[in-house]
């Protein structure tokens, strides 16, 4: 058997036991012949709850998605300076978990927040999950329709030049047109991201309780799992239709992003008004993010407003360090075994031509209908028992399955911009396939093997959703003390852990940022060879 | 002397007949070319020659031994790219070098045999540059010096000068027939271009829908065609020069 075909069935196995298993034996669990899942449908508190998500996450996705549409149109089609620092600055709070948004929230506007205070306001409840919600989605956002902007034949505005459109007819059939699918699929990825978080609304929902607080409630609180199980369906929906919808939606408007530079206009006044909007986001995410660094610092917010290490020794002395390791060595060991099946993965699929890897690349993308608390309830419900539960093995791979896609479409797209007859010279030259995968494919894609050790590394520092439901006390990760400590209302200490993982995840980002800018300068050309 | 022979060969995909029961030889030293328009099974025929394609029923014979089950690396075949598939991450003198200090297990004498193709094709001065520092030209003599540089019995060419511009053309065509010459390699040409298959090969080879129409010299294909379909194949080629000659000359003909 060829060493690719080996290499097929054991990461068809392996996608077979870590997604497609956990998941269809935690929806057999769903009985549907007695009463239960009816009177789940029909209780007040099920009712509540759909209606209580469905509001806010509507609100805050068309919030979210406008607010990453007029910062990318300021970004891409004004005469703004600085913008890949502007650009940094506007994805900052991807790099914290949802629940750490919230809790910036409660810093700034909750009972006793450093603002609300001082116009005598709070926004616990939906107004809170809702600002929590925006804040949290709309960096993704902007990064989809961001890209979009790279893809607009240019020559098009000449074209409609030429045709004598005036300025709202050209944005309208050239922009808007261009854009029509990275914007319907930043909706449908913010609605799905908002809809099945429960990070925000649990930091700052009060007692506004949405559908995964309430699959949270049940499961952690009440340890009713066929309960969970029900909810975590209706939690699949929206990330199914997100994902149907990107997968099979064929967007005929792109161009190959050979196009000439789009040339910005003089228009001070659109310049200005851009401007203020922008600065005003990057700001309020400074004070957001600040407020950590406040909160963290001061005794007491509300009663004595003095500089202390109080929250630091505090943290310290109650072994932080034991999180510390554990988010660490989770975090390290997802990047680099997440990297490694899925950079494979992506070879096969990419690059071996058959009905199978058809199947693979469907399994491997699939992980993105499912959202993270769905997953980690599947894993609890499917490994409970077995010789990984209670381990730091679970919480590898569900955070590998949780975030491969992602990363895999990454390696998908660079290998199949490699040069496809390498195989072909390495079997007449007697050059093993693995030798021209380390020699000569791994040192083309690089640049995307560190894009992907990042993304794997970032994500599995933030996630709480995916592992709630897995850790034990020795291998609870770092994000869940958030939760604890807002929890007992000691937000200087769950600002310390929001500071700590931003502060790994921004190392993370700048060390290969740096890596990357040296690799530049001896760029090899090789999707031109 | 016949260095291939190819015996009734036949290949399905999808219950579609790409090559219809064809047969052929190859001799030493000879350069072949396979013309054909898309579609007509010269690049299955290409893959199944190399080895990365099975093939239905059917013999291939190289030096009087079937090959038919053979690794690919065992058929001491090379071939040549259109799209050159040279390693961007290496220089010009370790792409070349790469696969035959595997062969050799000797750093220096792989050194020493990559430079010496390397100076025959006129690239000493571009040793140390990477692919993307060279022209279409030079890249593909860098591709031609690494397959080369193992001593194939026969190498085959997939559409090898079709990413190349007019002059560049030209001037590679004239060196593929003195490194033929020079290395009395058996070559197999695989193009849908009749200029290029009837000014380099000894004798060409015109495919249509997975049968073979014609095989034989350049001269006798355009004076004595087989049929009505190598006919006009060869009528289209004659238009399309004289009209090549108008353009340029200014000269109605």
């Amino acid at each position: 058997m060829q060493k690719r075909s080996k290499l097929s069935i054991f990461i068809f196995i392996f996608l077979l036991i870590s997604v497609v298993f956990p998941l269809i034996n935690m929806l057999l669990q769903i009985d549907f012949s007695n009463n239960s899942f009816q009177n789940l449908i029909t209780s007040g508190a099920f009712k509540e709850a759909m209606f209580n998500s469905l509001f806010v996450t509507s609100i805050a996705t068309v919030i979210s998605v406008l607010l990453a549409f007029f910062l990318s149109f300021t970004l891409n089609r004004t005469n703004i300076k600085h913008k890949s620092i502007l650009k940094l600055l506007i994805t900052l709070p991807m790099l914290i978990p949802s629940i750490s948004h919230g809790l910036g929230l409660i810093n700034l506007f909750g009972t006793n927040g450093i603002i609300s205070r001082i116009f005598n306001f709070n926004i616990i409840g939906s107004l809170g999950i809702i600002m929590g919600s925006v804040i949290y989605s709309f960096p993704i956002a902007f990064l989809i329709i961001d890209d979009g902007y790279n893809y607009i034949d240019n020559n098009m505005y000449d074209t409609a030049e030429i045709l004598g459109l005036n300025k709202w007819q050209t944005f309208k059939k050239v922009t808007l047109c261009y854009l029509k699918k990275p914007l319907l699929s930043s909706f449908f990825a913010v609605f799905t991201m908002i809809f099945t978080d429960y990070g925000v609304p649990l930091a700052v929902g009060g007692k506004f309780i949405t559908l995964p607080v309430l699959l949270y409630k049940e499961v952690i609180g009440l340890l009713n799992y066929s309960k969970g199980t029900m909810i975590g369906l209706f939690l699949l929906i929206p990330a199914l239709i997100s994902f149907l919808f990107d997968t099979f939606f064929k967007d005929y408007t792109s161009s190959d992003g050979e196009t000439k530079k789009y040339h910005v206009r003089q228009n001070k006044l659109r310049d200005i008004f851009t401007k203020i909007g922008l600065y005003f986001v990057i700001i309020f995410i400074t004070v957001l993010l600040g407020s950590f660094i406040y909160y963290a610092f001061v005794d007491n917010v509300v009663l004595n407003n003095r500089f202390s290490f109080n929250h630091i020794n505090y943290v310290f002395a109650s072994g932080i360090t034991d999180y510390i390791f554990n988010s660490l060595f989770i975090s390290i060991m997802v990047a680099i075994f997440g990297t490694i099946i899925s950079y494979f993965t992506a070879y096969v699929t990419a690059r071996v031509k058959n009905k199978f890897v058809k199947l693979l690349h469907l399994l491997t993308i699939c992980s993105l209908a499912i959202p993270g608390i769905v997953l980690g309830l599947s894993y609890t419900i499917s490994f409970n028992g077995t010789f990984i539960y209670n381990t730091f093995t679970i919480l590898i791979l569900v955070n590998i399955i949780h975030f491969i896609a992602t990363p895999y479409l990454m390696a998908y797209n660079a290998m199949q911009k490699v040069n496809p007859n390498y195989e072909v010279v390495a079997k007449t030259c007697n050059i093993s396939l693995f030798k021209i995968i380390k020699d000569v494919i791994i040192p083309c894609t690089k640049k995307t093997i560190r894009e992907m050790l990042s993304y794997f590394f970032v994500n599995s520092m933030i996630t709480i959703s995916a592992v709630t439901f897995l850790f034990n006390t020795r291998t609870m990760p770092l994000s869940l003390l958030i939760n604890n400590y807002e929890g007992n209302m000691m937000l200087g200490e769950a600002a310390i852990i929001s500071l700590i993982i931003l502060i790994f995840n921004i190392i993370i980002k700048g060390v290969i940022y740096l890596i990357n800018r040296k690799d530049n300068r001896r760029e090899y050309m090789y999707e031109a060879n | 002397m016949v260095s291939l022979e190819v015996k009734n060969l036949s290949k399905t995909y999808n219950k579609k007949t790409v090559l219809n029961n064809i047969s052929f030889t190859v001799n030493d030293g000879e350069f072949l070319s396979i013309l054909g328009p898309s579609g007509c099974g010269k690049t299955t025929l290409l893959k199944i020659l190399i080895g990365i394609e099975t093939l239905d029923s059917g013999e291939i014979i190289k030096n009087g031994k079937n090959i038919n089950k053979l690794d690919p690396a065992k058929r001491n075949m090379g071939i040549v790219f259109q799209n050159y598939a040279l390693f961007p991450n290496m220089t010009v003198l370790n792409n070349v070098m790469y696969a035959l200090n595997i062969k050799l297990k000797n750093k220096k004498k792989a050194e020493e045999k990559s430079l010496d193709i390397l100076k025959m094709l006129n690239m000493e001065e571009h040793l140390n540059k990477y692919p993307h520092e060279l022209s279409g030209g030079q890249m593909q003599r860098v591709a031609i010096a690494r397959t080369l540089a193992l001593n194939p019995d026969i190498i085959l060419f997939d559409e090898a000068l079709s990413a190349l511009d007019a002059d560049n053309k030209l001037i590679l065509k004239k060196e593929l027939k003195e490194i033929q010459k020079k290395f009395n390699t058996t070559m197999i040409f695989i193009t849908h271009d009749q200029e290029e298959a009837f000014s380099l090969s000894d004798r060409v080879m015109i495919m249509k829908e997975g049968n073979i129409e014609q095989i034989d010299t350049p001269h006798n294909i355009f004076n004595k065609p087989i049929n009505d379909y190598v006919k006009s194949f060869v009528q289209d080629h004659l238009v399309e020069k004289v009209r090549s000659i108008e353009k340029c000359t200014g000269i109605d003909l």
